[in-house]
């Protein structure tokens, strides 16, 4: 039997906010201070050779999650192991077998050049010095960076540091890298690059582990996706079988101006689709609604409108994604 | 043998990427030249008559004005690497972010504090080198040859201080005004120590504390072999109190740092910018 | 309202903006009762290991510093220090923010004068140095037992009075000046090493080399300090340092016109090359 790349159960994280002063403690005085379920009991089996992404709104508890298994952070309860071992008991042999990349491109040294950095980084990952030159020209070649390896930090695009984070996570060669938000801040060029990369990892025969709120990028990335939110887990699955479960080919964005009460209208577009979302600001109200076919529903919706004396201004016909899912299972938008 | 390699990364990251930061090397010498040599020097021989020190004599037992200010600042140097090159640098690079992926490689944590100790001693060495040469050139300071057999209590100092950081990590990576509580405690134990006048003027209810750092001893043994000052204590009982002071700070330390560890890693402070 | 009185509210406004930004930093105000405490007793314990109570040792301090008075002499140094350090820390660091978070531009584009974020921030500055100097005092009285009689410490303000204008001259140069460096923190230190070594606030000026001292004299905080000491510990009366006090404030109102002619010419210049959030 192939041990699981991550396995977690019951995994919670539980931070207090506010401060108790050193009087307080000394009077024993009752901690009155908030707790915070980051992560509130998660489950998660993450299979061997897999990109497995975990998708949810910032603050659902991603981060914390991935710093739970990358030994930083000690969890309040629950069971974790990485490639079989557990963090808590054997926190460096985690270590060494984990590529991980956190936060990103700030976590670099700006005054040293790239192959600094990674020369750096590779005594403290233990790579033997015999291997080390190799290694780091192995690295920098998986992203694309062997050309700029000389300059200093400081000089690369937001991209490039990133992409060198990616290279300094690699340097153990780790069958598992956990990836943080890997393309948050870059530009859609640099974003598709990484992605790139990312595939080849798996292409290597390496686990990948990724957090992101990018819909898109779960989609396009991800074999598995685990849809986060309030630190729990509300779906997990493939992206296509996720996106099967609304039951729905297309969804409809619908822009429709009315004076009165908006519920007939909802009402009435409900007999023909299912209405996921509704927002009334001034005189217009957002609708996404999602249905078998929107060649069917949107002469229905025109109807709709004109019998309760509404207005359709705007239609826009989209096909189902993560987003909507994330919709489905949650009542909210991803980005709210 | 992979942690022995990486302390030495450490230090050579250090030193490396201090160098490029060329007014900040300047400083180490500068500073301590126009904050403390010199006015003290200058201040000192405003008390002489005749270019003799007989003040300082009184005090002392000796009227080695020059070596009595160098000894000093030699040992005040080496608490300075303790408090920012060790312990404050420590809090910045987990400020910067750059402290999370080092403590994501397989290298114990503690073996940080090894590296930047030995890349704050290759700063101190070559400080120290320069502010020497100065004081020999300008200020007439010469040195017996008897200083070489104080060598080991600078030795004992410096593993003493290596103590200190790890104690000193432990507080500046948990508490908000890191830099208030270094820059202060820095100048308080300094002082208290001995570095720029003779433990026994300070008032009497802080002279335990003095006596209760091992610096305090390093000072003194160096002092009273390289200038033939009246020691505190007979020179033997300073060893003995100065091997007894490191060995109990030395795990002390280690013991709070593995604490405060711990702490970082159950509250996720490790990257609270 | 008059634009003079409009700017002279606008420069209350912005030297109040410091004073509550400043509240808002409570190490700064543990700072004002730590460092001018322990760092002046410090140095007043060396004087005690240089003398050794010798009667020679002293008289020939005194002979150089005009007083037996070490702790005396020491504490009214490092009153000077610490009012230069907070004055270059002060002013400097306030037009650098402004100018890097880009709210300089933000008051340049406002109908107030453009010398007002200039002059504005060393304003602010005096209130905790006058709580610094109490500090000091009494410090000096509680720690080595030094009273000066209430005459002197009155004429003593007034000194200090008199030379607000010229420390205030030198912080103004300073924060214009380093508009044009950027990092402020390096030249505030060799700044302030620069006015410890030349204007006697450790020990006195005639220790100085005689090229030194010629320099030391140019310097504003070396009249006040040596002013100072003059009327709290020797017993000398106004009068007898009129003379310095007419030098500081001329040398005061030069450094404030060139302090004016730098900052113009670098808001000239960055208006025509477009970078005022750079210069």
């Amino acid at each position: 039997m192939t041990v699981a790349a991550v396995e977690t159960k019951d995994l919670v994280k539980v931070f207090e906010r506010g401060r108790r002063t050193i009087w307080q403690r000394i009077r024993r005085e009752p901690d009155k201070r908030d707790r915070f379920r980051a992560v509130d009991g998660i489950d998660l089996v993450v299979e061997p050779g897999e990109i497995f992404g975990l998708l949810g709104p910032n603050g659902a508890g991603k981060t914390t999650t991935m710093k739970m298994l990358a030994t930083l952070l000690i969890p309040t309860s629950g069971t974790i192991r990485v490639l079989g071992i557990d963090p808590l008991t054997r926190p460096r042999e985690v270590r060494a077998r984990l590529g991980a990349m956190l936060s990103g491109e700030r976590s670099l040294y700006w005054k040293l050049t790239g192959r600094e950095n990674l020369e750096y980084f590779a005594a403290l990952y233990h790579v033997p010095p015999g291997e080390t030159k190799a290694r780091i020209a192995n690295v920098l070649a998986a992203v694309k960076l062997a050309d700029r390896a000389d300059d200093y930090v400081e000089r690369y695009s937001t991209g490039m540091r990133q992409r060198l984070a990616l290279a300094r996570a690699l340097l153990p060669n780790p069958p598992l890298v956990v990836l943080d938000e890997p393309t948050v801040g870059l530009d859609p060029q640099a974003s598709r690059d990484l992605r790139d990369r990312v595939r080849e990892l798996k292409a290597q025969g390496r686990t990948v582990l990724l957090t992101t709120h990018y819909m898109e990028e779960a989609d396009q990335l991800c074999d598995r996706v685990a849809i986060i939110d309030h630190g729990r887990i509300v779906a997990l699955d493939t992206p296509a079988a996720l996106k099967r479960t609304i039951r729905a080919e297309e969804v409809v964005h619908l822009e429709i101006a009315l004076d009165g009460d908006e519920r007939p209208v909802i009402d009435r577009l409900a007999r023909s689709a299912t209405v996921a979302r509704s927002e009334r600001s001034n005189g217009t109200l957002a609708v996404t609604a999602h249905c078998a076919s929107a060649r069917d529903f949107v002469p229905a919706a025109f109807d709709a409108a004109r019998s309760t004396g509404a207005t359709i201004r705007h239609v826009e016909v989209v096909p189902v994604t993560l987003e909507d899912v994330f919709l489905a299972v949650t009542g909210r938008a991803l980005r709210e | 043998m992979g942690d022995i390699r990486a302390a030495l990364a450490v230090a050579r990251k250090d030193i490396r990427s201090f160098s490029r930061y060329r007014i900040a090397v300047a400083g180490t010498v500068f500073t301590p030249l126009y904050q403390f040599v010199i006015p003290a020097f200058l201040f000192g021989a405003a008390f002489a008559v005749n270019g003799r020190q007989p003040g300082l004599s009184a005090t002392l037992g000796t009227e080695d004005l020059p070596g009595f200010i160098f000894l000093g600042g030699l040992v005040g140097g080496l608490i300075a690497i303790a408090f920012w090159g060790i312990a404050f640098s420590l809090r910045s690079e987990m400020d910067m972010g750059t402290l999370e992926p080092s403590w994501l490689t397989p290298t114990r944590h503690e073996t940080f504090i090894i590296g930047r100790a030995l890349g704050g001693m290759f700063w101190f060495v070559l400080s120290q080198t320069v502010l020497f040469a100065f004081g020999i050139w300008f200020l007439g300071l010469r040195l017996r040859p008897e200083m070489l057999i104080a060598l080991p209590a600078v030795g004992l100092a410096i593993l003493a201080m290596v103590g200190i950081a790890y104690l000193l990590a432990a507080v500046v990576l948990i508490i908000r005004e890191a830099n208030f509580f270094v820059d202060t405690m820095q100048f308080v134990v300094g002082t208290m120590s001995g570095t720029a006048f003779p433990v026994t003027l300070l008032p009497g209810v802080l002279q335990p504390i003095a006596f209760a750092l091992p610096t305090t001893y390093a000072i003194d043994i160096l002092r009273s072999q390289a200038l033939g000052s009246r020691p505190l204590f007979d020179t033997g009982l300073e060893y003995l109190v100065l091997v007894i002071l490191t060995g109990l700070t030395y795990p002390l330390g280690r013991w709070a740092f593995a604490r405060a560890e711990l702490t970082m890693r159950r509250r996720g402070m490790l990257a609270q910018y | 309202m008059s634009l003079l009185a409009a700017d002279i509210r606008a420069f209350f406004a912005a030297a109040r903006k410091e004073l509550r930004q400043q509240r808002r930093y409570p190490t700064l105000f543990l700072g004002l009762l730590f460092w001018p405490v322990l760092l002046p007793a410090s140095w007043v314990l060396m004087g005690h290991a240089y003398s050794g109570n010798d009667p020679q040792a002293l008289a020939a301090f005194a002979e150089r510093a005009g007083s037996t008075n070490v702790a005396g002499f020491v504490f009214v140094g490092y009153a000077m220090y610490m009012w230069l350090s907070s004055l270059l820390w002060g002013s400097g660091t306030a037009l650098r923010q402004e100018q890097v978070r880009g709210s300089l531009e933000a008051v340049f584009v406002t109908p107030a004068s453009r010398l007002v974020p200039l002059f504005g921030p060393g304003v602010a500055t005096l209130i905790p140095m006058a709580a610094t100097f109490v500090v000091m005092g009494v410090a000096l009285w509680v720690l080595f037992g030094v009273v000066p009689p209430l005459g002197a410490v009155l004429q003593a303000a007034v000194v200090v009075i008199l030379g607000v204008p010229a420390l205030y001259a030198i912080g103004t140069l300073f924060a214009a000046t380093v508009l044009r460096f950027g990092e402020v923190a390096p030249i505030v230190q060799l700044i302030r090493g620069m006015f410890v070594l030349a204007c006697g606030i450790t020990f006195p000026v005639a220790m100085l080399p005689g090229w030194a001292q010629v320099w030391a004299w140019l310097m504003p905080p070396t009249y006040i300090v040596e002013d100072l000491r003059r009327v709290l510990l020797q017993g000398a009366g106004l009068a007898e340092v009129a003379p310095h006090v007419a030098i500081v404030l001329t040398i005061a109102m030069l450094t404030a016109l060139l302090a004016i002619a730098v900052f113009r010419f670098l808001e000239t210049s960055a208006r025509r090359s477009g970078m005022l959030s750079r210069f």
